[in-house]
Formats: C-alpha cells, structure tokens, sequence
C-alpha cells in the first residue's frame, strides 16, 4: 500500500519525500480536526453530571 | 537460456503472493498501530492543549465584559463590608446566558494557580472549555444549590484532584461584582450516575437538613470510567465585594 503510493508520487526521491511528508502531516490533521473529536464522546471520559438518563437537564 | 524458461501459463507464482500478502498485512498493522498511538496522544495530551486554550479564551471574555460592566458594578460593591450573607435579591435574577462562562473558580486544593471559568449548562461541547453550572440549579450565592459539573480526565483535568477534596477546604468563585467563598461540608462521596437528589436545592445524601445557600460540584469516578460519580458539597461561608483581592485561605 505504502509502496504503491511511492511509486505512483511524481518525481526524484527529494520530491516524493516531501510529498509523503505533506500527505502524512495532512492526515494528521484530519484525524485530530475531525475524526477523534468524532471517536472521543464514546470513551467514558465525558460523563460527569448526575443526570443520566433522567432528562432533567441535557 | 533463462527466457526460454516459460511461465507456467498465466499463473502468479505463489511467493510473490505470499510476500504481498504479508506486506499488506504488517502495513495494517503498522497503520492500525500508528492510529492508536495518535489518538492515545490526542485524548490525553491535545485535548488538554484545546481545552487550556479555551479556558483561557472564556476567562478573556468574562473579564472583557466585567470590565465594560465595571463602572456601574464599582460603585456598588464599594461599600460592600466584610461577609455578610448576599443580597436576597438574587434568587429573583434570570438565569445565566446558556453557553456563556459567568463566573470562575478557584479551588486552593487543587494548587494556587488552579483556576476554570464555569459555564452554564452541562452538555459535552461546554464542558470541553470549562466547568459546566447545571442549568436547573441555583444562581451563585442564592439559596438553593449551585451545582457544577468538571471532568476529572481529559480536556485539561480541571477536577484531576477531586478526592483530595475535605471538609473545611473553600472554593472560591468571583462574578462580575461579588467573591463567593463556599466551604466544604460533606463528601467526596461515590454515588451512581442517577444519583439526581444530589444536585437538590437541599442535596439529598448530604450532610445539610434546611434549605441553605449550597454547592455540589460532581465529577466521574472512577477516574478513567463511567460508572459511578464523585460529589462534594459546600455551603456558602462568606462573600466579599469584587473590587477587593481574593478571599484569603482562613476567610471563613
């Protein structure tokens, strides 16, 4: 997978280096703007009000 | 001669196979390896950077619009002696603006430079900034029970210390004009997460018998968990005017 995106970068060694190392930055990004904010709310860590469930107040 | 050599029809040879099986395999590995290190890091570290800063983003603001509030607010509280109880006045004041800080805390416990805006409303998004005030509970310094809600894990750990809270600690919370300095009474007490009698305007479980000017602050417990809730409770012990310094740690 990872070679496959290696061969198909454009051009020299430097160039695709640099590429890689935008790409890799760019999902970071993603992943920390986007998709753990996402995933985070279903660890147990957010719940720390006493009105589970009872609709009281949100 | 070595091109005579045919390949056997349109077969792929199977180590070829095998070896890009393999590769594809440690590659998902590496990948699914790679993504938990980085969510692991995001959760304890980078939510605690967010959180930090908007913190600090809520308590600009509040003190932005108490210093534009400060020239009617000065006057008033000038004459505002050592501790007497508050005005009566506030139980009849409106609720707080919902998703706005109103107020910060200081809690000596918890270190000298420890301090949260609190916010009013609970939900998740509001807690990621700060303290959250239950909605349906009472307003700072009024009778009933002002109620706050922390994480104790994650988005900057502002309740991390929570069981070393004891009776006779203070928590101290500042409004546009007033310092309100609550003392501990009753807790840290580990309930379940329906446990709502202990956010009554006279907490149930409590130590207090009569209505009073009370404070519950509750967290999660265990620390990394959901299953049950931590809960304090205070009563208020003293205010003092704004424009003075922050009550001192023997004020009571």
């Amino acid at each position: 997978m990872y070679g496959w995106i290696w061969r198909h970068l454009p051009g020299n060694a430097w160039v695709r280096a640099l590429i890689s190392l935008v790409l890799v930055l760019a999902v970071v990004f993603v992943l920390f703007q986007y998709v753990f904010p996402w995933a985070e709310p279903l660890l147990p860590f957010n719940d720390v009000t006493v009105d589970e469930g009872s609709g009281a107040t949100p | 001669m070595r091109s005579r050599w045919p390949p056997p029809r349109d077969r792929v040879r199977p180590d070829v196979v095998l070896r890009l099986a393999v590769r594809t395999v440690s590659e998902v590995c590496l990948t699914a390896g790679t993504l938990i290190v980085l969510f692991v890091a995001y959760v304890l570290l980078w939510t605690g950077v967010k959180a930090d800063r908007a913190a600090d983003g809520e308590m600009a603001r509040l003190r932005d619009s108490w210093a534009a509030a400060a020239p009617q607010a000065a006057p008033a509280a000038a004459p505002g002696a050592a501790a007497p109880p508050p005005a009566s006045a506030a139980p009849r004041e409106p609720r707080y603006a919902p998703g706005r800080a109103f107020a910060e805390m200081y809690v000596p416990r918890f270190g000298p430079d420890w301090v949260r805006p609190v916010l009013e409303g609970t939900d998740a998004e509001l807690l990621k900034k700060g303290l959250g005030h239950y909605a349906s509970t009472a307003r700072l310094g009024a009778v009933g029970n002002f109620s706050v809600a922390g994480h104790r894990r994650t988005h900057g750990d502002p309740f991390k210390d929570f069981p070393k809270l004891r009776p006779g600690d203070e928590v101290i919370l500042k409004d546009a004009a007033t310092w309100y300095t609550y003392t501990i009474r009753g807790g840290p007490l580990r309930t379940l997460p329906t446990d709502v009698g202990v956010v009554d305007p006279v907490p149930r479980k409590s130590p207090f018998t009569a209505p009073g000017r009370y404070l519950t602050l509750t967290t999660c417990d265990p620390e990394w968990g959901h299953s049950h809730r931590l809960v304090v409770w205070g009563e208020l012990t003293g205010t003092r005017a704004g424009g003075q310094g922050r009550p001192g740690g023997s004020s009571r």
